[in-house]
């Protein structure tokens, strides 16, 4: 994190505190605890003062003050993470006013901040938090090279200082998209990519003449720099079996830290991702052989790479990464009716992505500062199931959302009185 | 696919991809409008079963009734006996289903497999003739590929008949075709016998978009004229078949008039509540009927008038915000239509919510009752099955598990309002198509020689 995130993320911790004028305590007594710290906890109570989980265990008393919230019958977790999204930088795909995932003719492209794209106050926030999702990390789209700049990391509060890390990740496509990002061939691809990372490591020695380097513009060097030191994760988007070796190759050759994200064939590949100590993002409904870069999909995938010990996350790539990112519980738990454990299902969603970016939120114990829980109606990875209640670092979180607006003013089960109804 | 397509296909980000176009004009057929015209006849014949007694399931009818144990009885393909009480057959194959359920096979009324099948490589973009906002003359069926792997796993999804409509880029975007779900080397193969023909038909964003600066329409005011000028033509064709006079045989037309004979069944892309009312009225100003609005996101705001109307709804459980006229979606959209009493439905549009459109109805279902609705697992089936078929005119041969109707059954691992349910068999007509357990499925010529499902053939 640099010094400038730091102090970003101290200031929004401070005004998102200040906003709770008072601490609250809050009790859940009798409910499922999942830590992702341990086993499964049952009939467990936990206590919450301001935002601080002060305990968790059996037959805790709740203090005068709490607010109490019946937990038999009702699960707590920590926070879902969305491990690779476009979340608060699009509000409608196909309008090209609100949306910043890319920016085909910019001459710009590692140094593209995702996050000065950021709007935390679309209403896709709230229809996102409101299923349980509290974390994400985001980044644009590659779009005119195979850079598509540097992602972040930002809380679903909906405020607008709910940016966590503003520089946190480089997304990089290799692959056939990679390729024809790249002038038409994966050979083209991986070419630009060595030189720039070797461009970015030298950087900004290499760049004391005119002339630069070899594949990146000054400013796209500094960008890279940290990154092509090992220092910050590249996500490389690929699902090839042959693809995935070169990026181990890759992260070996320059010492990365590489998060990959589709790893469709994964399965082929899995021992090696395991030996690279790579980690992978992957799709657990991705089964299709939707392109010939993927046409070793399967549905067990997850449990094989799990099997193989490979560091895994799930998203929901064959269905969005915005507006639908809060189906990531659906798909976790489709990678459960496959084969893959539950806890370790759940974790992907939650722990594992929250601590590659050394978020604490992944994991619930004692002691911990930023509270952040969800409280579900049932098991969380059932689609039947939904949040009924959501702490975000400390900070209790609006159930409602503009879905839900919408929902209560057309409810048929209500009569609707206001004066002006739509008729 | 999607419409106008999931963002993030292929690696993790591949772009979006349009999927359903757009596309260009003319034409249609013959008003006789049964999937069995002489052109392209359907060659569909149900692969062999045996008589199945199927006991101690949880029997989900798909009329909206369930059994909470009971037995069903399949008999040369159909369904010949259901019963909370035990049913004597002998000789029959039986199931034991303790502890399982039993549901009808699932319908999905908005596809594209076949028509973009994977892999999506440019030369499979077949499901859209993007070429004029008027295409009636076009079939669905004549892009179907039937070696779409997308089949094989919407099969072990549970799903055993699909409606393969054109895309959604024109005014009048040409028939659609309903298919059993089975391998067969030929389209005509796969053909619902005696299936209605249906006409896919587009409002809103999407026909004005694409022709917009391409002669039009170019506004949601052009769309209007473009149904009507086109109605108008039909109407004139069809007086001159009904008079029996000599007509140049005109394959737009001939859809058309098969819209306006009753014979053809139109199925209206549309997401805006306010448009939805508007082409209900163009479908009264000339005397034919709209079965069903697909997409249809803001459904909810108008779920009585659909009930009037005798119009169905077929939506998605969540999906939203692609573009403007797809914002305003609710999660309750399903359940709140079928509580104002209209026809209400799930659909996919999409290769990979195929695959678990009873976790698409689990998930909206979930939420309507949250908001108050009291609805139960058997009257939500219905969005999964007879409700579909009622869409596609075939709910007299499939849609619920009743005496007499064809045996298309899907057993369940557990209870398929659960994430963790699975299809452990599937059957079409009696004949079992797949089978967990056993291995049996189908499997594309495409798959072989590639990894992942094998090469053994």
């Amino acid at each position: 994190m640099t010094n400038f995130s730091k102090l970003l993320l101290s200031s929004a911790i401070v005004i998102a505190m200040s906003s709770q004028a008072i601490a609250q305590t809050i009790f859940i007594n009798d409910a499922t605890v999942v830590t992702n710290n341990g086993d499964r906890l049952e009939k467990t109570d936990i206590l919450i003062r301001g935002d601080r989980i002060v305990n968790i265990g059996k037959n805790i008393v709740a203090p005068d003050n709490a607010k109490v919230i019946e937990g038999a019958g009702k699960w707590v977790t920590p926070g879902l993470f969305g491990a690779l999204t476009n979340l608060g930088m699009v509000e409608i795909g196909a309008e090209d006013t609100t949306n910043d995932t890319s920016a085909k003719d910019a001459v710009t492209s590692v140094s593209d901040l995702a996050v000065d794209g950021f709007n935390p106050k679309s209403p896709i926030i709230g229809n996102t938090r409101v299923s349980g999702v509290t974390h994400v990390a985001i980044t644009g789209r590659p779009s005119h090279n195979i850079f598509a700049g540097t992602g972040f990391v930002a809380n679903m509060s909906g405020h607008l200082e709910s940016v966590e890390q503003d520089e946190s990740f480089i997304y990089v496509q290799l692959g056939s998209w990679g390729g024809k990002l790249a002038g038409g061939s994966r050979s083209a691809a991986m070419s630009q990519l060595r030189a720039a990372l070797t461009d970015a490591a030298a950087y900004p020695a290499r760049y004391k003449s005119p002339t630069d380097g070899d594949a990146l513009p000054r400013r796209d060097a500094a960008s890279l720099a940290r990154a092509a030191r090992g220092l910050m994760p590249v996500v490389i988007g690929a699902d090839r079996a042959s693809d995935l070796l070169n990026i181990i190759k890759l992260k070996q050759e320059f010492g990365l830290d590489v998060i990959i994200a589709g790893a469709a064939e994964g399965w082929m590949v899995a021992d090696a991702l395991a030996a690279a100590d790579m980690k992978v993002i992957i799709d657990p409904m991705a089964n299709l052989p939707g392109s010939f870069d993927a046409v070793g999909s399967r549905l067990d995938n997850a449990k094989l790479l799990a099997d193989a010990g490979v560091d895994m996350a799930l998203m929901s790539f064959s269905e969005s990464t915005s507006h639908n990112v809060r189906v990531l519980s659906q798909h976790a738990g489709v990678s459960v009716a496959n084969g893959l454990d539950w806890d370790q299902a759940f974790a992907a969603i939650s722990s594992v992505p929250a601590g590659w970016f050394n978020l604490p939120s992944g994991v619930l114990k004692r002691g911990i500062d930023d509270a952040t829980i969800v409280v579900w109606d049932g098991d969380p990875l059932q689609v039947t199931s939904a949040p009924t209640f959501i702490m975000i670092n400390g900070v209790e979180q609006s159930n409602q959302s503009r879905q839900r607006d919408l929902r209560d003013r057309y409810n048929p089960t209500r009569d609707e009185t206001r004066a002006h109804k739509y008729r | 696919m999607h419409e106008l397509k999931r963002m993030a296909l292929i690696s993790a980000f591949a772009l979006a991809l349009a999927g359903c176009g757009e596309n260009g004009d003319k034409t249609k057929v013959d008003g006789e409008g049964s999937g069995n015209d002489a052109a392209f006849a359907s060659t569909y014949q149900a692969f062999p079963s045996e008589t199945t007694l199927i006991t101690n399931a949880h029997i989900i009818l798909g009329n909206g009734e369930a059994i909470e144990s009971g037995s069903i009885l399949v008999t040369d393909g159909r369904i010949t006996a259901v019963s909370a009480d035990a049913i004597e057959s002998e000789g029959a194959n039986v199931i034991d289903a303790r502890g399982r359920y039993v549901t009808p096979g699932i319908i999905d009324i908005h596809s594209h497999l076949g028509d973009y099948a994977s892999p999506g490589v440019k030369a499979h973009n077949d499901g859209n003739e993007i070429t004029s906002p008027v295409t009636a003359e076009v079939y669905a069926e004549h892009g179907v590929w039937p070696q779409d792997p997308g089949f094989d796993e919407a099969l072990a999804g549970g799903v055993t008949t699909l409606h393969i409509l054109p895309g959604s880029a024109n005014l009048f975007g040409g028939r659609g075709v309903t298919l059993r779900n089975v391998p067969s080397r030929t389209v005509q193969g796969m053909k619902f016998p005696d299936a209605p023909y249906t006409l896919k038909m587009a409002c809103g964003e999407n026909p004005k978009r694409v022709y917009g600066e391409k002669g039009g329409p170019g506004s949601r005011m052009g769309n209007l004229a473009g149904y009507r000028k086109n109605w108008i033509k039909a109407q004139g064709y069809k007086k001159k078949l009904d008079a029996g006079e000599d007509v140049a045989r005109d394959l737009q037309l001939e859809t058309l008039a098969g819209v306006l004979s009753g014979d053809i069944l139109v199925q209206m892309h549309c997401y805006r509540a306010d448009e939805m009312v508007q082409l209900l009225d163009v479908a009264k100003e000339f005397g034919y009927k709209i079965t069903t609005f697909h997409h249809a996101i803001e459904a909810y705001k108008i779920g009585d008038i659909l009930a009037e109307t005798d119009t169905c709804a077929a939506m998605w459980a969540d999906w939203y915000g692609f573009k403007m006229e797809a914002y305003d979606t609710i999660q309750e959209n399903v359940p709140f239509v079928h509580a104002q009493g209209a026809c209400a439905m799930i659909h996919s549009d999409s290769d990979m919510a195929v695959q678990r459109l009873n976790q698409e109805v689990a998930k909206t279902w979930a939420n309507g009752n949250r908001a108050g609705l009291d609805i139960s697992e058997a009257e939500a089936w219905k969005w999964l099955t007879l409700n579909p078929a009622k869409g596609l005119g075939i709910d007299k041969e499939t849609g619920s598990i009743e005496e007499g109707k064809r045996a298309d059954l899907v057993l369940w691992s557990e209870n398929p309002f659960s994430t963790y349910a699975l299809p452990d068999q599937v059957f079409i007509d009696g004949a079992l198509m797949y089978d967990r357990a056993a291995g049996l499925k189908p499997k594309s010529d495409f798959r072989l020689g590639h990894p992942g499902v094998g090469s053994e053939g």
